[in-house]
């Protein structure tokens, strides 16, 4: 029996409800990577992350940029040939790298989603206003004002949420969700 | 009278709720029934598959059982709530553990998941359960002359495979048609906003939507129309920032497609939240579907 | 008292890989001692039961002790049966006395426990010896071999096969359902890597073909039916009215040059050009005589016209002729049936259809032929404009798991022949996107070095999409090709002016009628089944029935021609023995028993069982049985047994296998 697990294996084992066929059968051909539209931001293409991960380059993949920049946009899922889905990959590497607590400095994606989870918690809806304070303030001066004069502009349209939503039986809810992590966890 | 569970997911209630208000008059105008769902919580949007599955799956079967005690089955106009609790619901069927696991925490709101429900895009509502003449039937004001490029984006269509041809589906085009509109070639139309990140990687994002906008200018449309409140904002609200990071010059009307089936039906432009966009709307779409104020 | 049986065991080693895992020796001496009621006499154990000292240990004991059974304990029988068989009938005894017990494939290889594997080798020796006891002596079934036989399909393999046997002096049958042989080959420009003209080489096969004494060509011909057995095949073949007179026609194309109604030749021409209401498919078509293609002659829809009747000076038109059925007899058949290109269309991504400019491999091969619809010039499909830049795309629906899982064999040749030929025609820019290059044959590998050498541009990445949605200057009015190269790990966008999709192989689309026409089976992704995958190629499951060419799988020119001849060599020698032998193991149906309820007759794979009207009982043919056993299973009233597997057999060998014929000297023999 083995003792520890490879880098690869727990990363299949994050790959939990999806029914795609596991991601050592990729053959490399690049499609995801010709698909995907946001390649061309990544550090990594995602056939590279794939590569990199079954050998077992854990440092390298934890410190890219590429699962983070992934959009869901499930482009690349239906495409692949040998159907890995790439996407539900790019998942195991964020909750990897949350649950590691370990990845690239300076992007936004790891504190806004665990601000929007935690918002989510509190409330039961979202409220987009509580999320700013977790990206805004990795933007620079142009960007920061180009939020606010949309937030304005959002809100004088009456689209923008002034008063938090919260679902009626919050409590229970709150409950619901300590049965699947522990409150601690999340606060 | 077709009747569903109506799950607007968080977007609609400000953010888009020029999509929630026209959802609600052109599904009333073709007979169909949309009564919200009681006491819904958020999908989980992308973010929640970023922190736990579980988690993620268990926040949408609560919505899904709680659809299930009226015994109707769940439409949602946002595509990512659709893609979440369609699949969610399609997990729950195939793995009886994680149905297990879910229906443990869901005990704590009184709740239990059985696999009954079934998920449905707004969308699919149109272009499955009422059939073109239907729509026809009721065009007071069809929109002669106006280009629009349907924008179907991503998660309406995928990652599932087994329906209508993944890569080229028709079926935006067919209602669009159905309205008098016509609907151009728009080699884009498939592909993704940027989604979040908008807020987590802002530079690809408007890079994203920099290309659609270009496609739509060179397709020679008069508006995008768009079925996700994600794919409305990016497209949007952001114009000014692509303008400002690419030297661009756009201003493009977007709107959501039920807002264009409001104008063919001749419903108020008021109700169907016009007048809260960022950039107005061609004169020539206004004129189309005017209507008594 | 019943005379008991003499029966030998014979426990293998197999090396270590029986002896590795069970202890041979204890499981011999076990059956020596345990099964001595049964009729064991002698147990023995031998490192290699199949060598010939192995065997010669079987031969002297059925000599010196008389033995009347033998059971020899070692691999499958899929491998050695044979042998051993043949061991036991040279030293006189009846091969079918002979049984085998697997205890590699069922004990050694498949269970770790040394010692649970050991007692289940005890456990199948006693199954296998309480069988024996009732195993009857048989004797092989001999068919007479017609010395005629049919090869279906026209196409290179079919043709190769079908010169074989008649340059030996025997009549073949050569049907085809165009109007001329030929197949996929004579649609090719050039072929790799030789660049051989393709209908250089394939038309002298085709003339021959046509006019060799031995065979009979029956073009624009399907089969209707097929009745009987290895040896004896009854065939019905529907020859399809020409509407020509094929014995005045004289092939000079009169009829074709006036008939005023232009058809889109989807088949030869695919789709890239025309051809008339009457017409042959091509120039050097064999037989000459042309076709009327009555679903677009004007006569047959609408009943004018007979501009064909008025002009052909041999008065050959014959507008009421009918289709005719011809019944052969043959010993043995060949299916030669070819393949289908993949349908490019299923790939929406890549615009096939859509977008004007994305050719298939087929389109373009009639492209690239002189005699083709462009004359052998590389253009758009505005027929004017020479591309300036080509895209290839190789695994096109071959390689993915959304369309087919397997590698199509010959699309990267052919993709570099592209390559070659659009450099020699036009000097344009060439791009070869592919993941990997498969070049394993006699100078395939050279030629992709040659075209290295071209200056073509190799891109390794799977084309993500064709597109034409413009997005950076200079790239207005071409299309996209959207692609990762790997081996840079850069996205591109390549502008090109023409994209030709390598469109994989797949089987054709009737092939699984055919195959059940024929009795055979098809493998899950529809390709003909072979009898072994790497030792019988060409002969399946069925008696008589062979297969050779693409029917059986992706394959290049030189592979088809292999198998053709292949199978003709094997025909040959069956012919030659004029009567070959079949293995005994068939059913048999007890006609007192059988009540006529014929719920067997439609359960047979293999549509060997007959139904007497006369005498209200079915009957098996023991010709065509494979001896599967389903009708024994199937039989209501349980009138069916199979020799070699009757209910005694199979009974006393499962109270073996559970040791219940074990007397221990501690239990006491019932009363």
């Amino acid at each position: 029996m083995t003792d520890t697990l490879s880098f690869s294996q727990e990363i299949s084992n994050l790959l939990y409800a999806t029914e795609g066929q596991p991601i050592r059968t990729c053959i490399q051909c690049g499609t995801c990577s010709g698909t995907c539209p946001v390649a061309g931001y990544m550090d990594y293409t995602p056939r590279q992350m794939i590569a990199m991960i079954n050998a077992g380059l854990k440092e390298q993949v934890l410190e890219s940029n590429t699962f983070w920049y992934c959009a869901s946009c499930y482009h690349c899922t239906v495409r692949c040939p040998q159907e890995i889905n790439i996407t539900e990959l790019m998942y195991a590497l964020k909750r990897y790298s949350i649950w590691k607590g370990q990845h690239k400095e300076g992007l936004i994606g790891p504190t806004f989603s665990e601000a929007f989870v935690k918002m989510i918690v509190r409330g039961g809806r979202s409220f987009e206003p509580v999320l700013a304070p977790s990206y805004i303030f990795s933007f620079n001066l142009r960007g920061i004002l180009q939020e606010v004069t949309n937030a304005t502009e959002l809100l004088l349209k009456g689209r923008l949420p002034v008063i938090p939503a919260r679902i009626k039986r919050i409590e229970s809810f709150k409950r619901m969700i300590g049965r699947i992590i522990p409150m601690g966890g999340l606060e | 009278m077709k009747e569903y569970a109506y799950f607007p997911g968080c977007s609609l209630e400000k953010m888009a709720v020029s999509y929630h208000l026209s959802a609600l008059e052109t599904t009333k105008k073709l007979g169909i029934k949309l009564k919200e769902l009681e006491d819904w919580n958020c999908c989980g949007a992308t973010t929640y598959f970023y922190i736990d599955e579980l988690l993620a799956y268990t926040l949408c079967a609560r919505n899904l059982a709680i659809a299930e005690k009226t015994g109707l089955d769940i439409v949602a106009p946002c595509s990512a709530c659709y893609k979440n609790m369609y699949f969610t619901a399609a997990h729950l069927k195939k793995d009886v553990d994680l149905a297990e696991h879910v229906n443990f925490a869901l005990e704590e709101d009184d709740l239990h998941y059985n696999g009954g429900v079934n998920i449905k895009h707004l969308m699919e509502v149109f272009a499955q359960d009422v059939s073109a003449e239907e729509i026809k039937a009721q065009v007071t004001h069809p929109l002669e002359g106006i280009r629009v490029a349907p924008y179907y984006g991503c998660q309406i269509v995928r990652p599932q495979k087994e329906k209508e041809d993944v890569e080229q589906p028709q079926f935006f085009e067919g209602i669009l048609s159905a309205i008098g509109a016509t609907p151009v070639n728009y080699p884009l139309k498939m592909r993704c906003c940027g989604g979040s990140l908008i807020i987590s990687s802002r530079t690809a994002a408007l890079g994203m939507v920099r290309n659609l906008l270009q496609c739509a200018v060179d397709a020679q449309a008069t508006v995008i129309a768009t079925a996700c409140p994600m794919c409305q904002v990016n497209l949007e609200c952001y114009q000014q920032q692509v303008n400002q990071e690419f030297g661009t010059n756009f201003s493009f009307p977007v709107l959501y497609f039920t807002q264009l089936i409001g104008l063919a039906f001749g419903i108020p432009q008021k109700k169907l939240g016009i007048g809260k966009e960022f950039i107005s709307i061609a004169p020539s779409l206004l004129r189309a579907g005017q209507s008594n104020d | 008292m019943e005379k008991k049986e003499k029966i030998g065991v014979y426990v293998c080693h197999c090396g270590t890989n029986i002896a590795g895992i069970v202890n041979v020796g204890e499981v011999s001496t076990w059956a020596a001692e345990n099964l001595k009621d049964q009729g064991v006499v002698v147990s023995r154990d031998y490192k290699f039961m199949c060598s010939s000292l192995g065997q010669e240990l079987i031969q002297k004991d059925i000599k010196e002790q008389g033995l009347t059974r033998v059971v020899v304990a070692a691999c499958s029988p899929h491998l050695h049966e044979a042998t051993f068989r043949n061991a036991c009938k040279g030293a006189g005894l009846n091969p079918y006395l002979c049984e085998l017990v697997s205890i590699r494939e069922q004990a050694s290889w498949v269970h770790t426990d040394k010692v649970a594997a050991t007692e289940k080798s005890k456990a199948l020796i006693s199954g296998g010896v309480s069988r024996v006891v009732y195993n009857e002596p048989l004797e092989p079934l001999y068919v007479p071999i017609h010395p005629a036989t049919l090869v279906v399909g026209g196409g290179i393999a079919g043709i190769q096969a079908a010169l074989e046997i008649a340059d030996a002096g025997f009549r073949v049958y050569l049907v085809e359902r165009e109007p001329s042989i030929g197949g996929h080959m004579a649609q090719f420009d050039k072929t790799f890597p030789t660049l051989d003209c393709s209908a250089c080489i394939l038309t002298p096969r085709m003339v021959q073909a046509g006019n060799h004494p031995n065979i009979t060509l029956l073009t624009y011909s399907e089969i209707e039916k097929v009745e009987g057995y290895v040896g004896s095949f009854t065939v019905s073949i529907r020859k399809r009215a020409r509407s020509i007179d094929e014995s005045t026609c004289t092939g000079c194309g009169i009829c074709w040059e006036k008939c005023p109604k232009k058809v889109v030749d989807n088949v030869f021409e695919a789709g890239m050009g025309n051809r008339k209401a009457v017409y042959v498919p091509f120039p050097q078509a064999v037989p000459k005589y042309p076709v009327i293609d009555r679903e677009n002659c004007t006569y047959y829809i609408k009943g004018t016209c007979k501009a064909c009747e008025k002009f052909c000076p041999t008065k050959s038109i014959n507008f009421t002729q009918e289709d005719e059925i011809l019944n052969v007899q043959v010993g043995n058949v060949i299916l030669a049936t070819g393949y289908d290109p993949f349908d490019a269309h299923r790939i929406t991504q890549y615009g096939y259809g859509r977008l004007a400019n994305v050719f298939t491999s087929l389109e373009f091969e009639r492209m690239s032929n002189a005699a083709g619809p462009t004359g052998g010039n590389i253009l758009l499909r505005d027929g004017k404009t020479t591309p300036k830049v080509v895209g290839i795309v190789h695994c096109v629906g071959s390689r993915d798991k959304n369309y087919n899982e397997y590698c199509s064999a010959i699309c990267c040749m052919q993709s570099l022949k592209f390559a070659h030929l659009v450099h020699e025609r036009t000097g344009a820019e060439i791009y070869n996107f592919y993941i990997d290059i498969r070049a394993p044959a006699k100078g395939y590998e050279e030629f992709y070095h040659r075209l290295l050498d071209e200056g073509t541009h190799f891109v390794r990445g799977k084309v993500a999409e064709i597109s034409d949605a413009v997005r950076l200057p200079g790239e207005e009015g071409k299309l996209i090709i959207q692609v990762e190269d790997t081996l840079t790990a850069t996205q591109l966008r390549v502008p090109v002016d023409m994209a030709i999709l390598s469109v994989g192989l797949e089987p054709r689309r009737d092939a699984k009628a055919v195959a059940k026409q024929f009795g055979i089976s098809c493998s899950a992704d529809g390709w003909l089944i072979e009898r072994h995958p790497k030792l019988d190629p060409v002969a399946t499951v069925t008696e008589g029935i062979y297969i050779a060419g693409c029917v059986q799988g992706p394959k290049d020119i030189p592979a088809s021609v292999v198998q053709g001849a292949a199978a003709a060599a094997r025909i040959l020698g069956k012919i030659q023995q004029k009567e070959i032998a079949l293995e005994p193991i068939r059913a048999s149906i007890n006609e007192e028993q059988c009540s006529g309820c014929r719920i067997c007759n439609n359960m047979c794979p293999f549509n060997a069982i007959l139904f007497h009207e006369d005498k209200m009982v079915s009957e098996v043919n023991p010709a065509l049985c494979q001896g599967c056993g389903t009708c024994v299973a199937a039989c209501p009233a349980g009138a069916i047994s199979g020799t070699g597997f009757s209910n005694m057999q199979i009974l006393s060998q499962i109270e073996g296998l559970m040791l219940l014929n074990i007397k221990s000297p501690k239990e006491t023999v019932p009363a």
